[in-house]
Order: structure tokens, then C-alpha cells, then sequence
């Protein structure tokens, strides 16, 4: 009777408990229908409801040029989209377009879950409008698993007022000049800060571009965490300079508290008015301009702070549309790929959502010439100066290698390791990865 | 003065024949027990599906090498995956950081959740609106209360800080969530303020069926408020409490979400607790090295269910006085 009065219970704690295990498993894909005309599924990843609305817009105009194909587009949560695309290809069902990151083709393509585009984009005249480094990702490694639609790429946001009322006649341009600057603007008495520092989610991407800036002049611009002499760039010297410039930047410079602060937390630290810099994508810039604290002569962008020789790395980051190697609709669906990367679609999606272009004309187009824009016209056109590398964020370890770069840069700016065990782990991490250990 | 325990019998209130003798399982056969299991297809097949297959697959990945990020070979490996763990020092802290987690959790939500429910059952004006307020936190999500925590107790933006300055308990803003030391103690706080209402509704429903008679008895043989708390009150809730308590550590040490939200995990992996690194590791594409984090949590929670039940387990009421 005991027993039986136990078992109850207990299969409900094994229940209960057994959910940590379910949410191993690949979750079911969903399937397109075709009755008639053919209907594709086209799934995004960078979700968020403008960008949806806007691809909505873009994909009925898609439909009212090419009758007989549908597409219905799924928008998962951007922080489990990547997951949920993964699920689906795994599936072979339920996905024909799909949103291919530069961190994510690497294991899609490993895994053969997308399509080599190379032989229908051949003889497409969109090939010819795209600008260089467009067409370098669209034919990487001689095939073509996406189209990118836009680029993320860095610049310094600054407080043009607090920089003049610290004694300066301009922003900084380099890193020290950075560090120097955002000090003298640093006032915790006031809440006032230098630098709006990311210490947390995605961290370790900026502390990657101060190490890039010093070894410039070494480094393997194909892969940018390879110096020329074929080591790692944190195996370089000058690494560890730069690690140092960045923990002074954190330690007397940037909120303390920003040791957690992600991408909301660094841009608000901005817009707030609480910081005077704050490194970004240009996608901030429509947000910089909804701030009801800082008014529009209050801030300006400047090109990426350069390294010791001058020059600096700028690590574009892309992303774009791809096709899945289980679609049965693989025609239509370049077709869709190819609309979304030409002509006023291209250029409707990069303006709108904030993205460095991948048209060449966009470089004639007012809208890019002027204002917060201008830094990323003047970067594009020195480009021996700010110096276009490819980071190997496409490799199967990104995730991992994101999480554990993250976690260590915390490590860094608390104290809780030095710059030169964190270079050395680094280095030994991607020479590991590398030799295929 | 002793207290006359005078536990209702159940059984006593049944009418004999309305239930087959004690012991014996009622059978049935033929088109009975067809149409029977015809009704129940829906709900086996669901939890099958949804619940035991994709545990069977957790089970069985967590012995195979299993990455999402190269799938070309999934062989068997044993044991490696839970050595490799084991060899993690990072999960070992993830291990001692889910005890602190669901004990510092655990405590509070219970002590503060059983006041509530002692207090929501005396009748006062207003006690409806009171109770729907107070039930309210556990209809939200607990990544969203992640999220909205993680702004409360942003150093520079957040309400936590602004209201301890105000309250001039502290003359500079407290990095709460940049500084391991303090970045736990902001979860767990996080955590008992969304866990309190499990145990408020739990408790609240077992006091509600505690007879109003055992209280005016115990009044008139002159029980204090103490005694009565400890002689009529806990005895008679005591397996919704060992049952409430046993849910809560299996779902507090189950549920990443909060944290997630938070810190993610932050600074330095400091507040990852076992259940949050195993996601981490499947973002990362580990399946293989997921899965066996998930087995030994299971395993680990079934041995503590059975220990722990073993231990509160309700014993038959031995009488010491009925009065018929």
C-alpha cells in the first residue's frame, strides 16, 4: 500500500525531471504545401517586427512579378531562430529560402543542408551590381551557399558636446586617442561615463578588433585570426598590448556594471546619454535617432579608432539568403533569392534596416553620402587604411568559440585572468581547431 | 496539555460498495476495455510522442558522438561524454552553483509562500482581487521576468540601485549583475519573488480543505497560535508540503530560463547552473555532451525524489484518541 501510495509521486518527479531531457531532441519540421502553384517556405533568423514587415512587403512584390509561386515567410524568435532553422534542415522538410549568417554557413554547408547556388547564379547580371566584397562572399571558396543582403560593419558613435567639452577638437582616431578622450569624459560622481563598454554577450568581438588594429600589418586579411606567418593573431606580442589598452579602457573608463552588458545595455548606455562612445553596427543609427535625450548635432559617427601603425581591420560581418539542398523547389527559390539581392529590393532592405550595402550604385545614393553615413562612405574609401578582413566566424565552433571568448574577456576586465593567459588559451583554442583536434 | 489529534477518516465517509475492497484491481475485458483504451489512444500517443521519444533519443544520444556541427560521424563512444564532463571544471562549478541556486531559492520561496497562504486564508475585505494579485507572477513567463530583473538591476539604469540610494542604504551604485558575489544573490532574488506564488497557491488549496472544527476544538482545549500552527496546521497540509517542496527543487533546478535571461550564465560562467550550461552546450551543437548532462540530471533528481520521499513519507494515522 506504501509503495503504491509512492508510486504517484514518483512518476511525477521522473516526469517533471525527464524535461530536462526532451528539450534534446530535434523538434518536428513543418511542411510546405503545393496545390497547383508552387508554394515556398521561407524562414528568417535576425527577426524583429519592422524587418518583418518591410520582407513581407518585399516578398508580395516578389509574388505580383512571378504568378504561380507563394511564399509564406516564418519569423521565429531571433534568439531561437538559428536553432529552429537548424531543426528544420536537419528535417530535409519545410524550408526552401532560408536567412544564412556568416556563422551559420559553415556547419549548413558541412552538413550539405544547403544548396550550391554557384551553377544558376553563373549567368546572373545581379553578379555585376554587387559591390567586391559582396561578390567575395557570394563566390567564397568557388561556391555559392547565400547571396548576402548587407553588411555589418563598425564605427565609433560619439558625444560631439562632451568631446568638445573635454578639450578636444574632434574624436579620436585610434585607440589610444580613444582611451585618452573617453577618460577625460569619464565621471561616475555625475554618472557619467567614458566608453559604452560590452562586457557581456558579443564582447569579445570588440576586444578582437582592438587586437586586429595592432597586428594589422601582420595579419592574413582571408582569415583575420591568422597573422601571415601562418600563427594566431593572439600568439602576436602586440596582442597583449592591446588586451592591456582594453582593460584600461574598461577599468577607468566604462560603467562598472558593464562588465554584463550586452547589446541593449551598450546601446542604451548611449542613447541615455550616460556614455560619450560606443562602438556599433550602423544599424544603431535609426535608434541613436529616436533618443529623446540626445538631439541630432549632439552626435556624429567616425570611423573605426586605428591601431599603433595607423590602419585598422574592419571585420565585415554578413548575412544573407540561401536556398536548402531539400527544397523541391530549388529554381524558384533562387529565383526569390536573386530578387532579394538586385535591384530596388537590395537597396529598399540595406537603407531600411540600417546595413552597409552590397550594391555598388548605393555609393552614388544620397542617403549613404551624408550624415552618420559618411564615416562608412570615408571607411569604404580607404580601404589601405581601414583594411576589409574576413574573420572565420563561418566554422562549425563559432557558437562555442562565442561562448568561451565571452566568458574569458569577463575574466579579463574582472581580473580574474591576464591579458596574457587569455591570448595564450586563445591561441592554443584556435591552433587546436585548426590542426582539426 | 496534550492536543486530541482527530484526523477525519476518509473512508469513513464512503458508503460501502461505491468502491472495490482495498487491494483488488477492477478488471475489464472485451469491448469494455477496447472502447476504454480507445479514449485513452489520444493522451498515450501524445505523451509518447512528445514526452518519451525525445527522451528515449536524449537517453541515446548522450552515449554517441553526436555534433550538430559535423554530423558525418555519430558513432557510439561509451562513456566519453560523461567523463568529459566529469574532467569539465566548469561543471563542476555548474554543480555546486545548482545547489546554492535551488537551496537559496528554495528556503525563502517556502517561508515567505506559506506566510502568504497562512494570511490569504483568513477572510478580509478585498481577499479575491488580493489573492489574483498575488497569484499574478506565475502567469508570466520566467524568461520575460529574466529580462525585466535584468534591467531592475542594471547598475547604472536600474530601479534596484535607485531605490537603495534613495534609501541612502548605499552611496554608489552596486554593480549587481557585473560581480560574481552579488550576481547570484540578484537571481536567487529574482527567483524567490517568482517562486513565492507557487507555494502561496499550493498551500492556500491544501489549508482550505483543513477542517474549521480541528481548529475550534484545538481552541477550546486553549492551543496557541504556535501550537496550533505545528500540531493542526502542518500535520494536516504535511504531504502537500513534502509534494510541493519535492516539485518545486525538481522544476527550480530544471528551470535555466530566469538565469538565461539575466546574466546568461555571466560574469565569467560564474552564475551557470547545470541545467543553463546543458543549453549552452546545445547551442553549441554538443548534443552528445547535452544529452549526458541531461541524464545525470535525471538520474540525480530520481535518487533525491526517492530519498526524499522515503524520508517524508506519510505514515497509516495511529489514532490516539477518536471520539465517535
Amino acid at each position: 500500500m506504501r509503495h503504491r501510495k509512492m508510486l504517484a509521486p514518483l512518476t511525477a518527479a521522473f516526469a517533471a525531471a525527464t524535461l530536462a531531457l526532451t528539450a534534446c531532441g530535434p523538434g518536428p519540421a513543418e511542411k510546405a504545401q503545393s496545390g497547383g502553384e508552387v508554394k515556398l517556405q521561407m524562414v528568417e533568423s535576425l527577426t524583429n517586427p519592422t524587418r518583418t514587415a518591410l520582407l513581407k512587403k518585399l516578398i508580395a512584390d516578389f509574388e505580383k512579378a512571378n504568378s504561380g509561386i507563394k511564399v509564406q515567410l516564418i519569423s521565429p524568435p531571433t534568439n531561437q531562430a538559428d536553432q529552429k532553422i537548424q531543426q528544420m534542415l536537419q528535417s530535409g522538410k519545410g524550408v526552401d529560402v532560408l536567412e544564412v549568417r556568416d556563422t551559420t554557413v559553415g556547419p549548413f554547408s558541412t552538413n550539405k543542408w544547403i544548396y550550391d547556388m554557384a551553377p544558376d547564379l553563373k549567368d546572373w547580371d545581379g553578379l555585376q551590381a554587387l559591390t567586391p566584397n559582396a561578390l567575395a562572399v557570394t563566390q567564397q571558396g568557388g561556391k555559392s551557399y547565400m547571396v548576402p543582403y548587407g553588411f555589418y560593419g563598425l564605427s565609433l558613435f560619439y558625444r560631439k558636446d562632451l568631446v568638445q567639452q573635454a578639450g578636444f577638437t574632434g574624436p579620436p582616431k585610434s585607440w589610444p586617442e580613444l582611451v585618452e578622450q573617453a577618460k577625460k569624459i569619464n565621471d561616475p560622481a555625475k554618472n557619467k561615463y567614458g566608453y559604452s563598454f560590452r562586457g557581456g554577450l558579443g564582447g569579445a568581438g570588440n576586444a578582437i578588433a582592438v587586437i586586429s588594429g595592432y597586428v594589422i600589418d601582420d595579419i592574413n586579411k582571408d582569415n583575420a585570426f591568422k597573422l601571415t606567418n601562418g600563427k594566431t593573431i593572439f600568439s602576436s606580442p602586440k596582442a597583449v598590448d592591446a588586451l592591456n589598452l582594453y582593460v584600461d579602457l574598461f577599468k577607468n573608463a566604462s560603467p562598472p556594471s558593464s562588465v554584463s552588458w550586452g547589446y541593449p545595455e551598450m546601446v542604451q548606455g548611449f542613447t541615455s546619454g550616460t556614455t560619450g562612445f560606443l562602438l556599433q553596427d550602423p544599424e544603431v543609427i535609426a535608434t541613436v535617432r529616436e533618443s529623446k535625450t540626445i538631439k541630432e548635432d549632439q552626435w556624429g559617427t567616425a570611423p573605426l579608432p586605428v591601431g599603433p601603425t595607423g590602419k585598422a581591420a574592419q571585420p565585415l560581418a554578413n548575412a544573407g539568403w540561401g536556398v536548402a539542398e531539400g527544397s523541391e523547389h530549388k529554381a524558384e527559390a533562387v529565383k526569390l533569392v536573386k530578387f532579394l539581392t538586385s535591384g530596388d529590393a537590395a537597396m529598399t532592405f540595406s537603407k531600411e534596416n540600417s546595413l552597409v550595402p552590397i550594391l555598388k550604385s548605393a555609393a552614388e545614393d544620397p542617403f549613404f553620402k551624408d550624415g552618420p553615413w559618411a564615416s562608412y562612405v570615408a571607411m569604404n574609401a580607404s580601404p589601405e587604411t581601414y583594411v576589409v578582413v574576413t574573420q572565420p566566424r563561418g566554422v562549425p565552433w563559432s557558437t562555442e568559440w562565442g561562448n568561451k571568448s565571452d566568458a574569458d574577456v569577463q575574466k579579463l576586465i574582472t581580473g580574474k585572468a591576464q591579458p596574457a593567459e587569455i591570448l595564450k588559451s586563445w591561441d592554443e583554442y584556435w591552433t587546436k581547431k585548426w590542426a582539426g583536434n | 496539555m496534550a492536543v486530541t489529534e482527530t484526523r477525519p477518516a476518509a473512508s469513513s465517509r464512503r458508503t460501502a460498495g461505491s468502491r472495490p475492497p482495498a487491494g483488488r484491481r477492477r478488471r475489464f475485458s472485451g469491448r469494455t476495455a477496447l472502447v476504454l483504451l480507445a479514449f485513452m489512444m489520444p493522451a498515450i500517443v501524445f505523451v509518447g510522442l512528445f514526452t518519451y521519444y525525445p527522451l528515449l533519443n536524449g537517453i541515446q544520444m548522450a552515449f554517441r558522438n553526436y555534433n550538430l556541427n559535423d554530423l558525418s560521424d555519430t558513432s557510439w563512444v561509451g562513456l566519453q561524454n560523461f567523463r568529459t564532463l566529469l574532467g569539465d571544471e566548469m561543471f563542476r562549478g555548474t554543480v555546486k552553483n545548482s545547489v546554492v541556486w535551488v537551496v537559496g531559492s528554495l528556503v525563502p520561496q517556502f517561508l515567505i509562500g506559506f506566510t502568504m497562504a497562512l494570511w490569504l486564508r483568513r477572510k478580509f475585505r478585498f481577499r479575491g482581487a488580493y489573492q489574483a494579485l498575488v497569484f499574478f507572477p506565475w502567469a508570466v513567463s520566467g524568461f520575460l521576468i529574466g529580462i525585466l530583473f535584468r534591467w531592475m538591476f542594471n547598475g547604472e539604469f536600474g530601479v534596484v540601485n535607485d531605490l537603495l540610494m534613495k534609501a541612502h542604504l548605499i552611496d554608489t551604485p552596486v554593480p549587481w549583475l557585473a560581480d560574481a558575489r552579488y550576481a547570484m544573490v540578484a537571481v536567487i532574488s529574482a527567483n524567490v519573488w517568482y517562486g513565492v506564488t507557487f507555494f502561496a497557491i499550493m498551500i492556500l488549496a491544501a489549508l482550505q480543505s483543513v477542517p474549521d472544527e480541528l481548529y475550534e476544538a484545538s481552541a477550546i482545549d486553549g492551543a496557541g497560535k504556535v501550537r496550533t500552527l505545528f500540531s493542526i496546521t502542518i500535520p494536516s497540509i504535511r504531504t502537500t508540503l513534502a509534494l510541493t517542496v519535492l516539485l518545486r527543487v525538481i522544476w527550480t533546478f530544471n528551470s535555466p530560463e530566469l538565469i538565461f535571461g539575466m546574466t546568461g550564465g555571466g560574469p565569467a560562467n560564474e552564475t551557470h547552473i547545470v541545467t543553463s550550461y546543458m543549453i549552452q552546450v546545445t547551442q553549441e551543437g554538443d548534443y552528445g555532451r547535452a544529452s549526458a548532462m541531461g541524464v545525470m540530471v535525471v538520474f540525480v533528481l530520481l535518487l533525491f525524489a526517492i530519498f526524499y520521499l522515503l524520508a517524508v513519507r506519510t505514515r497509516t494515522p495511529r489514532r490516539k484518541a477518536v471520539a465517535r
